[in-house]
């Protein structure tokens, strides 16, 4: 039996940054909202403080704080042509649960995407000619331009406090900071973190190779701070347990330490954890999701929560699941590229790193935060010249130390036994002598990249898992290739007393080693309702009164972690909403 | 000549003692900023309020969850162990669960503690 409620003005599904932002702008413009959020109510005073804190095995080995498997998960394959099977151990990416969700426990790092980026398919056509995008690479522009979206991108840095050094202020260069950047309305709220050990080798060779290097923006706040909301942020300790982690310093943007205060002490916001969403009530004749059901998984039981306002602010599985089992648009196919939901699923090629080894240098990897990076962009997004490579993209490369915890911080040249006394001598001799040069690289579209609705495996609630059908494909094999050498060269100029080749993403994706929790697209934002689910406002073009923000909404996946630019569409949207859809509910883009 | 540099002497004999004899509040005040991040009034703050610490108890607020070791230090906050406390929060009470390794300059100690003996 279902219970129904009271309507709402409006239902935020799942509490974490975009659910908060969203639930926070339209409480401010008077609308009562509900958050339906199906984990524990988790608050930095309680939950992000000894014992709850730095304990490696529990939360880091054991995955404390990330989505249960057991209860809900995707099916993967590599290719349309076999059988999905589910991920029972989560591995390549960790998707959050709990109040404030992956916002809890991310490292930090707050991008905006470059220009190009945004523009990409149009930009590349015009550079490098009409044929020059292969016909299986579907990528497409962000129908929100860069210069659109810099106020928003501004006010998300100013919500988290980040911290991070200006490289192009308002068209000017600025050496220091990352001169390929967009231009910038504003300087980073706080200054730069204090650079690694590892950053100053980094810095130093890639002045030599003629590089320039610039400090990543990061939300672990430099210096205390208080945001836009008037919520105080305390500086970085350097403990080493971001991500992963709540902080327990208050120094990590989060939504539980940036947003939510205020949004729990206003009255027009109601937050009801335990309350896992099963469905959108959708009617097709009128366009709109007239209710959310959900469990109480407390009790078992079943609620329908009827709103004037549906606000899609799960991970990105969650977000593709909830409109397809409601059948809100058409079914992506790869065989006939017909239909647009599922399409354009991407990841991100992570994990790709040279180890460089000093005998003489002292890293100290344990003081380090999150988001502590010393980079370069010359080798990212189309900042370079593409002709003749044959692939499209790049990655931004970094070297720093975001942590140096016990269990997996095991850094030994290549060629060291796997385990036994000589691994146990090789791991206490470099241990506080090596780093890893990083690079992160961009997923875009393919053909046969996608998801929808597995036929044969169910989740906790009865309903079809998530089918991933994913591959690395031959534009990111030439990337991580090319990139890889870029590492090597960069590894060598800083003279080390030992360097490991470079390990780079190889062969079929695998979704056993953690890579990055950098998953989007499936419910993606373009401009033609026929290849993108929801417009350049994030409202869905099937059901007017819908909004589904996230990553599940990147027509593909830049070089960056996504928060940044999750972030400034959560309040893009939310602007639209409450300044042109409140007063006039309807399309805001004409179909 | 000599008269010159007396005067001189006596400029830089004041400024090396002067703030050694006077903690100065305000300055103390500009630090405590950064404890304020979670020692601070509201209901879930990270740290317990320090108004009106000194002279109290130690772990003496109802409304938060302090250490054990905090629990057992059984100290009555006052001038020298505050400062104590502030220098190095670990040694003086090993185990306390504050996020924070000290305030290493005992000028900036003192300044702090100056100002927390106004804040009440």
């Amino acid at each position: 039996m279902t219970t129904i409620l009271k309507e709402v003005d409006a239902v935020v599904i799942g509490v974490g940054w975009t659910g908060s932002i969203m639930a926070r702008e339209l409480t401010k413009a008077g609308l009562n909202v509900v958050g339906l959020e199906r984990g524990a109510k988790r608050m930095p005073a309680e939950d992000f403080t000894l014992p709850n804190v730095r304990d490696d095995l529990k939360y880091s080995s054991r995955q404390e704080l990330f989505q249960d498997a057991q209860e809900e998960t995707v099916t993967f394959r590599h290719s349309p042509s076999e059988a999905a099977l589910p991920v029972r151990r989560l591995g390549s990416f960790l998707p959050g649960t709990g109040l404030g969700g992956a916002g809890a426990h991310w490292n930090g790092l707050t991008w905006r995407l470059l220009p190009s980026d945004h523009n990409l398919r149009t930009h590349l056509t015009q550079r490098y000619g009409k044929s020059a995008i292969p016909s299986e690479m579907t990528i497409e522009d962000f129908p929100v331009s860069y210069d659109e979206l810099e106020p928003y991108y501004d006010h998300f840095e100013k919500i988290c406090g980040v911290s991070g050094k200006a490289g192009n202020l308002r068209g000017q260069k600025i050496a220091g900071g990352n001169m390929f950047e967009g231009p910038r309305s504003n300087e980073y709220p706080n200054k730069p973190l204090p650079q690694t050990m590892a950053g100053s080798i980094m810095e130093a060779a890639c002045k030599d190779l003629g590089y320039s290097t610039f400090s990543g923006p990061s939300a672990n706040a430099s210096e205390v701070y208080t945001n836009p909301e008037g919520l105080t942020l305390g500086a970085c300790e350097f403990c080493g347990h971001c991500e992963r982690f709540g902080c327990e310093a208050n120094a990590k943007a989060s939504p539980n330490v940036c947003i939510l205060p205020n949004l729990l002490s206003d009255p027009r916001f109601e937050l009801r954890n335990y309350a896992y969403v099963k469905e959108l009530v959708y009617d097709r004749q009128a366009k709109k999701v007239k209710a959310v059901r959900y469990i109480d998984t407390r009790t078992g039981e079943e609620y329908e929560q009827p709103a004037g306002l549906v606000v899609l602010g799960a991970f990105v599985f969650n977000n593709n699941l909830l409109m397809m089992t409601a059948g809100i648009g058409e079914q992506y196919d790869p065989s006939t590229g017909k239909g647009a939901l599922g399409r354009n699923y991407c990841y991100q090629l992570s994990g790709n790193t040279v180890t460089v080894f000093f005998e003489d240098k002292v890293i100290n990897p344990f003081m380090a935060s999150g988001a502590h990076t010393t980079n370069i962009d010359d080798f990212n997004g189309d900042n370079f010249d593409h002709s003749g490579l044959g692939f499209f993209g790049g990655a931004i490369i970094a070297a720093g130390t975001t942590n140096g915890r016990p269990i997996q911080t095991r850094p030994v040249p290549s060629g060291t036994p796997r385990w036994g006394r000589e691994w146990k001598q090789a791991t206490a001799k470099w241990y506080n002598h090596a780093f890893n040069i990083g690079a992160s690289g961009c997923s875009y579209a393919h053909r046969e990249n996608f998801l929808d609705l597995d036929p044969t495996y169910k989740d906790v609630l009865g309903r079809p898992l998530i089918r991933m059908s994913y591959n690395f494909r031959e534009n990111d094999h030439k990337l991580v290739e090319y990139i890889g050498a870029a590492m090597e060269r960069i590894g060598r100029a800083m003279n080390p007393t030992k360097i490991s080749p470079a390990s780079v993403r190889r062969g079929n994706y695998s979704v056993v080693p953690y890579q990055s929790t950098h998953n989007t697209g499936g419910t993606i934002t373009g401009s033609d309702p026929k290849t993108s689910v929801v417009n350049r406002y994030l409202q869905a073009w099937n059901a007017d009164n819908l909004f589904v923000l996230g990553a599940s909404v990147f027509p593909q996946n830049a070089s960056y972690n996504p928060t940044g630019l999750v972030g400034a569409l959560a309040y893009w949207s939310a602007k639209a909403i409450t300044e042109r859809y409140i007063k006039n509910p309807g399309p805001l883009v004409p179909v | 000549m000599q008269r010159m540099s007396m005067i001189l002497g006596a400029a830089v004999l004041a400024a090396l003692v002067k703030p050694v004899i006077a903690a100065d509040a305000e300055h103390g005040k500009a630090l405590f900023v950064a404890c304020a991040a979670c020692h601070q009034e509201r209901p879930d703050a990270l740290g317990p309020n320090l108004k009106g610490v000194l002279g109290r108890k130690s772990a003496a607020l109802d409304d938060f969850r302090y250490s054990n070791p905090m629990k057992r230090a059984n100290l009555v906050w006052d001038e020298a162990n505050l400062r104590e406390y502030i220098a190095d929060p670990q040694a003086k009470v090993k185990g306390n669960r504050m996020p924070y390794d000290g305030l290493h300059d005992p000028k900036d100690v003192d300044d702090i503690v100056e100002y927390i003996k106004t804040y009440k």
